[in-house]
């Protein structure tokens, strides 16, 4: 869920207006049942991804196609993702560095960390997410003083309708983590224990990224306005340029955009992985020369993206029209199959 | 050995990506400090050939070999172009240096231009990411060239002098400080009409302010306001109705302000405004809806004018309701006065509509197709209460004889 | 093929690693199937000219030809004299006892019944016996017989013991290691008289024989650390180990990481700490520096002075240490970032002084910082190894002189100056010179990166060192820890903050020690 406070605001604001933010929480919940249900297929089947699991349970050739969705899917939004670090570079603070350099530096960071395994990427995750969360709440806080009064009122004033919208639109984000879940599952330990505290972990981190998305989105509207919220596209940014230390210290985004830097290599790095389990799954692929091949496809999706303004737009479009309806049908089908199979074994 | 390949496989990635960047001569982007002509404002008016504008640009220029930050060259210039980034090429041109946006602190717009609307050459400063949102916009009646031009008593760059005029406001609360970002959130709710502050140049002798040395130099001030519909300027307040739309706006911080020509009793006070808060009310009386302001003040008495006699304790505390009955009564008729102006123009410069959105979003929806109709005579109350803290370090006066 | 081409060719070609390295010509401990006599020594070691000789007679049944071997200057004479050669051939001579005494029996007798003195022991083989008279043993042999007797009298002159300069105190212990490991296990022992104190004993370097000794706390320390550090350590082949970088580069996990990953101290009351904390202690004969594993980053921050210090103000002073680690790898490069890209981020007053300085240098900032650094790492340098009062000059001409001519020349703005300046001082924070050193290197490549590609290129330096940092282990310990993997008892207890004594109820999470919750309060 590393990227996804960047472009939410805008989205949600677009579907729910003035009450955009109240949208962010429910839909981040969607990805509690879904979690569980991973969970419950982990404790029938450790030491297994998900994808392993499918193919178990439908037989060889469905899983392998869902195996290769999986894989188109996630190598896909991965390279998107290596697209928005050059985009948000480019758009707010070196205007003037050739795309490349990010994409370069961005893929250099991630390869690296995946190379150092997925212990690492999981070390370097409980490292940077505290520094988000501070810088999270530091531009936040900020900007607490440009607060326009009476810009969040009046609440519910268009009904419930628009809300619903707006939840469809964050419904993706958290598909992505669960995806994400379906192929780490693999590497997670399945005693009794450890289940229970990987639920309690799922439940905390929707609701930590969810609370806090939600305040990103709601300081957003607070300061610019619904029709102003929409119009911006990174806002977050722009807040960031809009805070001010005691008049004298102006403008410090560039040290929030070091930190939002870490958050969209964690979630391009766990696309990256996500690819490569997929490739390892489906083809029984694996070892550097394929990791190489997966950085370098990445890349070449990211220079697809010359033209920022179709970027956001054609991540939307995977988000709502790819990522969520294979979540969203995939995971319950599995789950399903896995209890019927269970059933009819008991039977 | 499996570890030692992948460490010697991440040396090489470190090494590489060092090379890498080593080997890229060119440094995308990179200026150096000293190429850079800090831009602090710029002033908009329109320019001869219709279509284009006036562009002025002022921007600093550290002194060679002047160490403090007070000597800086004013270099401006002006430019006719169609669009900013037209204006800003040819500074470029001319001054050799970078104008760099980052540190631009204030939009001046003229008088002309505001009156054609302005939103097309702004959108270059809400676009650019090196522009920020909190700068700050005002007014300048006549020209935005010949305000920026300005030469200060101070020797600061005039627009530097506004920047600091601005962040001072909240402890004048005489008019209302006006961030770029502000501007456009008000023109988002499309109900509310923007309104911006407006700076003039004052000369000695005129108005009742002299200072000494007045060919070396001006003094500027801040007050008034302009009141635009969408980007296009309608009219100017008075200093009073500016005051007034400040209480009806809940701007006031401090407040300087005193009842002369108010006061019945012939005792006049002076004082600051400690705290003060507004609020507002929708009462629904039978079908006519109607929007309540409720100005609540605390003000410190440090001015007592007038007394003829020291005054008992008891008549003395009979005089402080007095006070706040008189300091009531003004910031009323302030308030009024910008009410009236509202309706004269027929534009909700106050945000009624707004308040009525809040907190009736039902009836809201009826009458906003038609605001711009029920503006002109919707039915506003005003309640003002005014408590006193304190009288200062005395009671009653000095004796007169 | 002509000579000169041969001759190239010996000279660029080396001999692989194992022709140099040729096996010692005396290996002490594989038995030498020689007999065990004074004779045979003597041939080995006459050409010594340390190695006296004393060659006399004991009367018993048969007449014995004795020989007291040792190195001048490593045994004490006077307990030769007294305790050795005076009983044999004065104070007992015609004593019934020695009248029994032969060949076959004089070893046993002489070391049950006659020759007093706590450390007697009897050897057998010659690798042995000239192992102990090198290290600084005293060895009789009694003609042909096929023991000999090891009298231990070392005796030599020491460095007796100071306060360490590197690690000096205000409120705490002053004493330091020396140079003699006996004299260093002594003092620990002072320290933890305990009996699950183990110290265990190791020779490394083929030719030099150094004593190793590895200390740990019985039941505390992790097995499979002890073990792993017993395992490494008895696999160090090289010839000589004359200092502990030798063990260090040897035994350290990942060799081309910059970052220190032991720890050292030269304060038994430090080493004690430590293994009371589960860590592991190499003991090295010959250097006052004893290597403490596993280490963690965040260990090379903390000093032995906020364990001294109360609570509160300890934990300041290691806020103040992070701080100026954070300060000394980074001051530079956001220097040189704010001023060539983000600009913005520069209150304006501030810019135009900046602007103002900045005039008339010819340099891009980029060059600026570098020249700066470069020549401050020449000054600190040359300071280092020149006696006390000229490195003050050094200092005084370099700092003062130097840096504000070139500022008056142009050369540099004064703000470089001032920024470098704080950077110096700040990497002096620091208190291990080995992470110092590492927050030095790093220094160069965020500087380029910095001046490349503005705090894009800062972040993704930051993001590199800190995947790096991630994937180090010391001794199966995430270097990292206790930030990642995360330890919040450990965190608040012996990291950011040093938790008072009385709430350390238990020893820190960062190893998995064994007995997690120890009984009493503190960490022992």
């Amino acid at each position: 869920m590393g990227g996804t406070f960047l472009p939410l605001a805008t989205f949600v604001t677009a579907a729910g207006g003035r009450d955009g933010w109240m949208t962010v929480l429910p839909g981040l919940v969607v990805a509690i049942p879904y979690g569980l249900m991973i969970l419950s297929l982990l404790s029938k089947y450790p030491q297994k991804n998900l994808l392993q699991i499918s193919e178990r349970l439908f037989g060889k050739w469905v899983g392998k196609i869902i195996g290769v969705i999986y894989m188109i899917i996630s190598g896909y939004y991965g390279g998107l993702m290596l697209a928005v670090i050059g985009q948000i570079f480019e758009q707010s603070i070196i205007a003037l560095t050739p795309r490349w350099v990010f994409y370069l530096g961005g893929l250099m960071l991630v390869f690296y960390l995946a190379e150092n395994g997925i212990e690492v990427f999981a070390r370097f995750s409980e490292v940077v997410f505290p520094l988000i969360v501070i810088a999270m709440v530091l531009n936040i806080g900020l900007s607490i003083q440009r607060i326009e009064p009476g810009e969040l009122m009046p609440i519910l004033s268009e009904g419930l309708k628009p809300l619903i919208f707006g939840v469809l639109k964050v419904i993706p984000f958290p598909m992505e983590y669960i995806l994400f879940l379906a192929g780490i599952i693999k590497f997670l330990p399945s005693g009794k224990q450890a289940l229970v505290h990987l639920k309690v972990e799922v439940w905390r981190t929707v609701f930590l990224v969810g609370i806090l998305d939600m305040l990103v989105v709601l300081i957003q509207i607070l300061v610019f306005g619904p029709q102003e919220t929409v119009r911006l596209s990174f806002g977050l940014l722009v807040l960031g340029k809009m805070v001010e230390i005691s008049r004298t210290i102006a403008g410090v985004e560039s040290l929030f955009m070091m930190v939002w830097l870490g958050a969209l290599v964690i979630k391009s790095c766990a696309f990256f992985f996500m690819t490569t389990w997929a490739l390892e799954t489906v083809l029984n692929l694996k070892g550097l020369k394929w990791r190489v091949a997966v950085s370098v496809i990445f890349l070449g999706i990211a220079f697809g993206f010359l033209r920022g303004t179709s970027l956001t737009k054609e991540a939307s479009i995977v988000e709502s029209y790819l990522i969520l309806p294979f979540a969203f049908v995939w995971i319950p089908t599995l789950w399903g199959a896995a209890r019927w199979k269970c059933e009819t074994n008991v039977r | 050995m499996k570890i030692k390949g992948s460490q010697k496989r991440n040396l090489g990635l470190i090494l590489s990506l060092i090379i890498c960047l080593l080997s890229l001569s060119g440094c995308w982007g990179k200026t150096e400090v000293e190429e850079l002509a800090p831009l602090i404002g710029v002033g908009l008016d329109l320019g001869k050939k219709p279509g284009t504008y006036l562009i002025t640009q002022q921007l600093a220029r550290p002194k060679q070999g002047g160490t403090t930050a007070a000597e800086v060259e004013d270099r401006t210039f002006s430019i006719e172009a169609s669009s900013a980034r037209e204006a800003y090429e040819e500074v470029y041109k001319i001054s050799n240096r970078i104008p760099f946006m980052g540190s631009l602190k204030v939009i001046v717009i003229g008088e002309d231009a505001a009156k054609a609307g302005f939103n097309d050459i702004l959108d270059f400063n809400q676009r650019y990411s090196e522009f920020r949102r909190s700068m700050f916009l005002v007014l300048v009646k006549g020209e935005a060239q010949s305000f920026l031009n300005l030469k200060l008593r101070n020797g600061q760059l005039p627009a530097m002098s506004i920047k600091n005029h601005m962040e001072q406001g909240e402890n004048l609360s005489t008019f209302p400080t006006v961030r770029l970002g502000h501007y456009l959130t008000v023109l988002g709710t499309k109900s509310t009409a923007p309104i911006i502050p407006v700076v003039n140049s004052i000369k000695s002798g005129k108005g009742g302010i002299e200072y000494k040395d007045g060919k070396n130099g001006e003094e500027i001030q801040i007050q008034g306001a302009g009141v635009l519909s969408g980007d296009r300027l309608v009219d100017f307040l008075t200093d009073k109705e500016t005051k007034g739309y400040m209480w009806l706006e809940n701007n006031v911080v401090h407040r300087l302000i005193n009842t002369v020509g108010i006061g019945e009793s012939g005792v006049n006070f002076g004082g600051q405004v400690l705290k003060s808060t507004t609020k507002y009310k929708v009462k629904d009386n039978d079908g006519t809806i109607e929007l309540q302001y409720q100005v609540k003040a605390s003000i410190a008495v440090d001015e007592v004018m007038g007394l003829k006699k020291q005054l008992s304790e008891a008549e003395w505390i009979d005089l402080m309701k007095v006070a706040e009955e008189s300091f009531a009564k003004e910031i009323e008729e302030e308030c009024l006065l910008s009410l009236k102006k509202q309706r004269e123009l027929g534009i909700d410069f106050l945000g009624i509509g707004r308040h009525i959105e809040q907190r009736n979003s039902a009836y809201w929806k009826t009458v906003k197709e038609q605001w711009q109709e029920k503006i002109v005579d919707f039915p506003i109350s005003l309640d003002v209460q005014v408590t006193i803290h304190h009288a200062g370090m005395s009671s009653g006066s000095a004796m007169t004889n | 093929m002509p000579s000169w081409l041969k001759m190239i060719k010996e000279l660029t070609i080396r001999p692989k690693v194992q022709q140099i390295r040729k096996p010692p010509e005396y290996s002490f401990d594989e038995d030498m199937n020689k007999t065990l006599s004074g004779q045979t020594v003597k041939e080995i070691l006459s050409k010594s000219s340390d190695v006296v000789f004393r060659e006399f007679f004991l009367q018993g049944k048969e007449r014995i030809p004795c020989m007291l071997t040792a190195v001048d200057g490593l045994v004490d004479k006077n307990q030769l004299d007294f305790f050795v050669l005076k009983t044999l051939m004065v104070d007992l001579a015609g004593h019934p006892e020695m009248a029994q005494l032969t060949i076959a029996n004089v070893v046993d007798k002489t070391l049950q019944s006659i020759l007093p003195g706590l450390e007697f022991r009897k050897v057998s083989k010659m690798g042995e016996a000239i192992n102990a008279i090198l290290s600084g043993d005293a060895v009789i042999f009694f003609g042909e017989s096929k023991e000999a007797l090891v009298f231990g009298a070392r005796g030599w002159a020491n460095s007796g013991i100071n306060e360490p300069v590197a690690e000096s105190v205000i409120k705490g212990p002053h004493e330091g290691f020396t140079e003699t490991l006996r004299i260093n296990t002594s003092m620990l022992r002072r320290k933890i008289k305990h009996p699950s104190l183990r110290l265990i004993s190791l020779k490394v370097g083929d030719l030099t024989n150094t004593d190793l000794v590895v200390a740990y706390m019985d039941k505390i320390a992790s097995p499979d650390i002890v073990s792993e550090v017993l395992r490494r350590v008895s696999r160090i082949k090289m010839d000589g180990v004359l200092g502990n970088g030798y063990i260090e580069e040897m035994i350290e996990d990942f060799p081309y990481s910059p970052f220190p990953q032991i720890a050292y101290t030269e304060r038994p009351d430090v080493l004690a700490g430590k293994l009371l904390e589960g860590k592991v202690g190499i003991i090295l004969d010959g250097t006052p520096i004893v290597l403490v594993v596993p280490a963690i980053l965040t260990q090379f921050l903390n000093v032995n002075e906020d364990y001294y210090q109360r609570a509160m103000t300890a934990i300041l002073f290691r806020f103040v240490r992070y701080v100026g680690a954070m300060v000394a790898v980074l001051a530079p490069s956001v220097y040189i970032a704010v001023t060539t890209f983000h600009q913005e981020i520069i209150p304006t007053d501030l810019l135009m002084s900046i602007s103002a300085g900045r005039q008339g240098v010819p340099f891009p900032a980029l060059l600026e910082a570098l020249i700066m650094t470069v020549v401050l790492e020449i000054l600190q340098e040359a300071g280092l190894r020149l006696p006390k009062p000229i490195g003050q000059t050094i200092g005084i001409v370099g700092a003062l002189i130097m840096g504000d001519a070139a500022v008056k020349a142009s050369l540099v703005s004064p703000l470089m100056v001032i920024v470098i300046g704080i950077t110096a001082v700040a990497s002096y924070a620091i208190p291990y010179y080995d992470l110092s050193l590492a927050v030095r290197l790093t220094r160069f490549p965020l500087m380029i990166l910095a001046g490349v590609l503005g705090f894009f290129g800062v972040s993704v330096g930051l993001y590199a060192g800190l995947i790096h940092l991630l994937s180090l282990r010391s001794f199966g310990v995430p270097y990292t820890s206790p930030f990642a993997p995360l330890r919040i008892r450990a965190l608040l207890q012996d990291t950011l903050v040093r938790a008072p004594w009385w709430a350390m109820k238990r020893r820190p999470q960062l190893l998995d020690v064994d007995e997690p919750k120890s009984g009493g309060k503190g960490k022992g």
